[in-house]
């Protein structure tokens, strides 16, 4: 399987900071090429929240390099990628709050990370970042660890409630911030002409699944270049409609 | 920051750094020369991203928890200030933090959970009942620290504040923000007593289950889910504490302690119950085969059966001594099939209620009001009978209620009783003997129960006149009988007494003269002595208001001298 990999984030129209991260990058192993992605939503008082989102981020990307070679040496299995990438949630949520202690701030981040291979889609996840598949329709691969997701889910809630609801920005958990954290894990088949996407929640608030479908269905996606002015143009949209966080989307086209 | 060894203000040398918190580093202190050890909060400048305005708030906060004493709270005794730093010297508490106890060996014994809970529901009674009244917001395992000797302090006070207070625009994490209630995310409601009582009921929760509900799978499950062995009268207090919405939670943290202090019982009671539907079960299964075999012979002879045992039932209970008895056979009489319409068991309870301890408890209230309620539709066969059931109830109510504590007590008992007055007054075919009284019950009841609301909205002018008439009523029709028990007496003259003292210039501005309130306070101040006390909960009362009349006198007075001067 073949990969053509975008990525664009933004600072939006209201914040003085960018604390979203992002990285993604196409991987030769011995299993056949790889694709690989991971982007956090950083949060926290002054410029801080990047210092979490961008810290998580490198950590995968590390790993994403000897470590990965290793693993796929031996056979990608997904009991060892969940065991790995667990384990850096757990070390990277232990030093976020560390540094948060020492510096007597608060400040954590989400995380959706997703490898790619010819056969498996792997996702790891902690907070309101999402991960979307795109062919004919547009799937929701990510549960949001928010508040209202959760009240929804136990009916005390409904979506439209939700998403007026003051506790709509409440996580139920986020990387250094939590006493401890439980990621989601995600593993399942992978999908040739497809487009993988993650996505900060800047991105997704103000616009619909249908527009994004409409916008990032694998038909259109055929070249990086029309990848990144699809990316801009949703964007864009979400600035006109008067969005207030940072925005960012990775997209993924599988062939 | 501090440096280990200085001496801060010529009296505490540091010893070591014994926490860090957001924005601020405990040290452990001595006072070399009264050889005691102290904790010393620094509030760094450079922690804050708004010192400043971090300071102003402490120091008020810090001022005022200068003045709270109580068991479960740590002393403030000292405050230094200077330019980069606050300094804040406070009792050393030994110990560990709860949330470490938890950590190191999971759910905690039932009874010690239990002892725990009357410990924290008495300090953040106490809080609450401060003027202003205190909020804590911020209550967890981490947050309550377990003294050598088994006790309880509540610690990082004044704090909670500067984080519960988000700003909502950016993403926070439930991770940060403890137990959050609901309502302390703003949108739901102001925060307030009953925003405690929740993160104390997930305090418990999580103490007594091991279980976090900050953690997934997010919820505060019924605790016997998780562990069948614990009590079903605390997975009640649990859940009831831990509802949504705050109105149906406990409202005070005197309901939560009664709660607490009698969760065994309410394990019997349901056991009882579950025995007693079990009876139901068979008593009404053996029915049906019966009328089923005797068909409608039976039935006319059912009713006569059904007179006879309610018959008999009262005498029984007319009889029994045992308060328990008493209650159980009254209640049983209500449920005999036909008979929920009769008068005379609701009356025996209420009487019973009554007498007992010359108190309505919550409990017994509880107990009352739904045998009312479930009944209304039969017991207004005979309108009459049902507004003599609800003018006792509503006196009940007026006089005996036992609910919070003693500074809001008054008002919260003429406010439950208003509406049974009210019912009263639908439902009293015209020239009821109660009707005239329950109105005027009613107008009092009604006026305590406004008059917050509209004094806020400045629209109370004008409702102090009938009120006042309302009151001189209920003194020449009541307080004046000698027949009268000596608790309805002295509540009543408590009320005018208070009302004249409170409400003097408004009074006045409603046209009520001086010689009308000389009327009435010299009622009182006679009526008063005349009353023999039997117990010393009435003495109590009785020299209470006594003490309390000079004040009253002089409230009266003023009133009236501001006029002289200028004129």
């Amino acid at each position: 399987m073949n990969y053509l990999i975008s990525a664009s984030t933004d600072i939006g129209i209201v914040k003085s900071s960018n604390q979203d991260s992002l990285s993604a990058k196409v991987i030769s192993t011995n299993a056949g090429k790889l694709a690989f992605a991971v982007l956090c939503d950083g949060m926290g008082g002054l410029q801080k929240g990047e210092v979490a989102s961008s810290s998580v981020v490198h950590a995968f990307m590390k790993w994403s390099g000897p470590r990965l070679q290793e693993l796929c040496r031996a056979g990608l299995t997904d009991e060892d990628v969940r065991a790995d990438w667990e384990s850096i949630i757990r070390e990277c949520s232990e030093k976020i709050r560390a540094y948060g202690i020492r510096s007597g701030i608060r400040l954590g981040t989400t995380v959706t990370a997703m490898l790619l291979s010819p056969d498996r889609c792997r996702i790891i996840h902690v907070g309101d970042t999402r991960a979307y598949e795109i062919k004919e329709s547009i799937r929701l691969l990510t549960r949001d660890q928010t508040v209202v997701a959760h009240e929804v889910a136990c009916g005390t809630l409904t979506e439209e409630q939700a998403e007026t609801d003051a506790r709509r920005n409440v996580l139920l958990q986020c990387v250094g911030a939590s006493d401890a954290v439980f990621p989601d894990w995600f593993s399942g088949g992978s999908c040739g002409d497809a487009v993988y996407m993650l996505c900060s929640d800047g991105f997704r608030h103000k616009i619909s699944a249908q527009e994004i479908h409409a916008a990032f269905s694998p038909e259109n996606m055929t070249d990086t270049q029309t990848m990144r002015e699809k990316e801009r143009s949703l964007i864009e949209l979400n600035k006109q409609r008067q969005e207030r966080d940072n925005i960012s989307v990775v997209t993924i086209r599988t062939y | 920051m501090l440096k280990i060894g200085t001496l801060v203000d010529g009296k505490y040398r540091v010893l070591s750094e014994v926490g860090r918190g957001g924005m601020s580093v405990v040290y452990m202190a001595i006072n070399e020369k009264a050889n005691k050890t102290w904790a010393i909060k620094e509030v760094r400048k450079d922690g804050v991203l708004n010192f400043e305005a971090v300071r102003e708030g402490l120091i008020v906060e810090t001022e005022m928890l200068i003045r709270l004493k109580h068991p479960n709270l740590p002393s403030i005794i000292d405050v230094i200030e200077d330019e980069s730093t606050l300094l804040i010297v406070m009792d050393y508490i030994e110990g560990n933090p709860l949330s470490k106890t938890l950590a190191e060996y999971g759910a905690q014994p039932q009874e010690l959970v239990i002892g725990w809970a009357k410990q924290l529901c008495d300090v953040l009674a106490y809080l609450h009942t401060r003027t202003p009244a205190i909020i804590y917001r911020d209550m967890k395992p981490a947050n309550v620290m377990l003294k050598p000797d088994g006790n309880l302090t509540l610690i990082d006070f004044g704090t909670a504040r500067e984080f519960k207070e988000k700003n909502l625009a950016d993403t926070i994490c439930l991770g940060t923000v403890g137990y959050a209630a609901p309502e302390q995310f703003g949108g739901m409601g102001q925060t307030d007593a009953r925003t405690d009582i929740y993160c104390l009921g997930a305090t418990l929760y999580h103490l007594v289950t091991g279980c976090n509900p900050s953690e997934p799978p997010y919820e505060i499950k019924p605790i016997r889910q998780i562990n069948p062995g614990l009590s079903t009268g605390l997975e009640r207090i649990i859940e009831r504490c831990t509802q949504r919405n705050p109105d149906d939670r406990y409202q005070s943290c005197a309901e939560l302690m009664y709660a607490l202090e009698h969760y065994e019982e309410i394990d019997d009671r349901y056991r009882r119950k579950q025995k007693k539907k079990l009876g139901i079960f068979f008593t009404a299964a053996a029915c049906s085969v019966l009328f089923a075999a005797g068909g409608a012979v039976l039935q006319v002879s059912a009713a006569q059966m059904a007179t006879d045992i309610y018959q008999d039932k009262l005498d029984e209970a007319a009889k029994t001594v045992d308060y328990d008895d008493k209650s159980r056979i009254y209640q049983e009489c209500i449920a005999i099939p036909d008979k929920a319409s009769e008068t005379d068991a609701y009356l025996g309870l209420i009487q019973l209620f009554k007498e007992d301890d010359s108190a309505l408890s919550v409990e017994e209230a509880k107990i009352l009001v739904k045998q009312i309620k479930n009944h209304k539709a039969q017991l207004l066969a005979d309108p009459a009978g049902y507004a003599k059931v609800c003018f006792e109830t509503g006196k009940l109510f007026w006089y005996y209620y036992e609910y919070g504590d003693a500074n809001d007590n008054q008002i919260t008992r003429m406010k439950s009783a208003v509406e049974w007055f009210e019912d009263t007054i639908a439902h009293a075919p015209a020239g009821d003997e109660n009707l005239n009284m329950a109105r005027v019950y009613a107008n009092v009841g009604a006026f305590y129960r406004d008059i917050s609301i509209n004094t806020v909205e400045a629209s109370d002018k004008g409702q102090y006149r009938p009120f006042f008439d309302n009151l001189a009523e209920l003194m020449d029709a009541v307080a004046q009988r000698e027949d009268e028990s000596e608790i309805v007496r002295l509540e009543l003259l408590e009320l005018a007494r208070s009302s004249l003292q409170q409400y003097a210039a408004k009074l006045k501005i409603d046209g009520v003269s001086r010689e009308e309130m000389d009327a009435m306070y010299r009622q009182v101040s006679k009526v008063i002595r005349t009353i023999e006390t039997t117990t010393d909960k009435t003495e109590e009362k009785k020299r209470s208001i006594l003490s309390l009349l000079d004040d009253t006198r002089d409230a009266i007075d003023t009133v009236y001298s501001t006029d002289k001067e200028v004129g």
